[in-house]
């Protein structure tokens, strides 16, 4: 029973634990395996001694097996609460120890009974019972949870519920926003620009006041495309039109390196996922150009099992710090989805990031 | 030439109807949405139709999708997308749907007014009329050069080709290159060999080489 390995869930445990397991365990797993070998020293020796004393007394009936037996129980008990130790929380700890220290019972009553000569098997009764009492314990933590787990729970419930609302909300927001500048300002500025135009006609002939309407209609242009940007940044059209595959090839095209793709998603996913998806791809693939000089990237998308898979690998020369600002950002655009993102990137060559994005 | 026009703002429809109007162009109808565009297409029997990407009910590619549908109604109608955005993916498909001229320009192009109704005339005529940011965006793929389709045109060849694409005719496109009419020609002969385009009408091989470019932009 060495018990070497290293605990480290202890952290979990909680102020809790007060009372005897406290101290046994500050003692540690070496600790409590010395503790039983000095006992089994001692249990040995005493063993020892007894039969001595019964051979020099005549050797009557073998009595020692009683003072055998005794031992033998005591280093049981030792090593089952030594065991229930290793478990890493304090509930789990508990109903290990019940459940160790019945096994210890379990064999304990029928050696009794076989020393004691045998005869009717009484032992059945209370083995049954104790192992009635054990399942029960066991059901009633199963379904009835301690408070505080329970509190928990429902917390981690109503937090993931409400985060991704947030985030629902925040994306639903931001198109909003972009429907009202295309149909706002956008309309407006382009509709200016018609007007300049008109008016730049009429003053043909001239060519003074042609040329400032001219320049104000560069100018009503120059906002325009502002705006399309910014609109850009929010979504692209073309995700929101024709979805993922779409926009991910529109990206491959618009590449400043050789991108090659392998979409699998039939339907569309929540909004919010898509445009998650889709600035994962944008993004990687502005990194490859940006810091892999040469390298061409593989897309692969694929919707499995409720989950969406993005991978973009690239071939270049890797060293990618996962922390770096641009990751970052992505990380927790993905992990307010309750993504993941991780990233390979091995010195010796290539980046791969990927990305699990769970979906309804 | 008769002109239909769906938007759904009243604010660009009229802008438009105004500024079409003062240059003789004749806007015999308009509609406000997708289904709309069909049903003018059908009673007036127009030569081009303006259309804006966006439009009721979807408000997403609708524009796109009744372009097409009034094409295949329509064949040889001539459709001039209007969009605040350029999507290179939308003007292959255009180009790709039959016969006919296209045109895809950002809406604030409209207020170059010599420069669109320029456009406008081509398309009516059967030709092209693709905004210089699609096609920029098209060659920015060039650059990359993994597609083999236009590999074979020399760099010199591929601007012209480009500039075929925004719907320049040969003398423009000299112009803007500071060469002499007769150097584009060469190239533009050179271009439709290399493309391997049948000898059939000039105008209708421009088109073909515009598709080429197009669709070796991967849409």
């Amino acid at each position: 029973m060495e018990s070497t390995e290293p605990r480290t869930l202890d952290a979990s445990t909680t102020s809790a634990n007060a009372g005897p397991t406290t101290s046994a365990r500050a003692a540690d797993a070496g600790g409590v395996s010395a503790l039983l070998s000095a006992q089994m020293t001692v249990s040995a020796l005493v063993g020892f001694v007894v039969t001595v004393i019964w051979a020099a007394t005549g050797v009557g009936a073998f009595w020692p097996r009683w003072v055998w037996f005794a031992l033998a129980l005591a280093l049981g008990l030792h090593w089952a609460i030594a065991y229930s130790l290793r478990a890493p929380t304090e509930r789990q700890r508990r109903l290990t120890r019940k459940a160790a220290i019945f096994a210890v019972l379990a064999v304990a009553m029928p050696m009794i009974w076989a020393l004691a000569g045998g005869g009717y098997f009484w032992p059945i009764w209370p083995i049954l019972g104790l192992a009635v009492a054990l399942a029960v314990n066991v059901l009633w933590h199963r379904i009835y949870p301690p408070a505080r787990q329970r509190e928990l729970a429902e917390r981690v419930d109503v937090l993931t519920r409400t985060r991704r609302g947030a985030v629902d909300v925040q994306d639903a927001e931001l198109r909003r926003i972009e429907r009202d500048l295309h149909d706002g300002a956008q309309a407006r500025l382009v509709a200016l620009s018609m007007r300049l135009g008109r008016a730049e006609e009429r003053f043909g002939d001239r060519p003074e006041v042609a040329d400032v309407l001219r320049e104000a209609r560069g100018e009503a242009s120059a906002a325009i495309g502002e705006l399309r940007d910014l609109a850009r940044g929010i979504a692209p059209p073309i995700l929101a039109d024709r979805g993922l595959e779409a926009a991910v090839e529109a990206l491959r095209r618009r590449a400043a390196i050789p991108v090659t793709t392998e979409v699998r998603v039939e339907g569309r996913q929540a909004p919010v996922v898509e445009t998650a998806a889709y600035f994962v791809v944008a993004e990687t693939l502005t990194n490859v150009a940006k810091h892999a000089d040469g390298a061409g990237a593989h897309v692969a998308i694929r919707l499995d099992h409720g989950r969406l898979d993005v991978t973009v690998a690239d071939s270049g020369p890797g060293g990618a710090d996962p922390d770096g600002a641009g990751l970052s950002g992505l990380r927790n655009r993905v992990e307010a989805l309750d993504g993941t993102l991780r990233v390979t990137s091995p010195l010796s060559g290539g980046t791969t990031v990927h990305v699990e994005l769970p979906c309804e | 030439m008769r002109v239909v026009i769906a938007e759904d703002q009243a604010l660009l429809r009229e802008g438009l109807v105004a500024l079409l109007r003062e240059h003789d162009v004749e806007v015999v109808a308009q509609a406000e949405d997708g289904p709309g565009l069909l049903r003018i297409v059908a009673g007036h029997k127009p030569d081009l139709a303006i259309v804006d990407v966006r439009l009721p009910p979807t408000f997403t590619d609708e524009g796109i999708r009744a372009a097409l549908d009034a094409r295949e109604r329509r064949p040889g109608l001539g459709v001039l997308i209007l969009s605040q955005y350029v999507e290179p993916a939308y003007a292959a498909e255009l180009m790709a749907s039959g016969k006919g001229g296209v045109g895809y320009l950002l809406k604030e192009r409209v207020g170059d007014v010599r420069a669109f109704l320029d456009a406008l005339r081509r398309v009516a005529d059967g030709g092209t009329a693709l905004d210089r940011e699609v096609v920029a965006e098209l060659m920015r793929d060039r650059t990359a050069a993994r597609d083999d389709t236009l590999d074979a045109l020399t760099p010199r060849e591929r601007e012209v080709l480009a500039l075929m694409a925004e719907g320049r005719t040969n003398p423009a496109i000299a112009r803007e290159l500071v060469v002499t009419p007769g150097a584009i020609e060469k190239h533009v002969t050179s271009i439709f060999s290399k493309l391997d385009l049948p000898g059939t009408d000039d105008d209708h091989r421009r088109v073909l080489a515009v598709l080429a470019f197009l669709r070796a932009g991967g849409a």
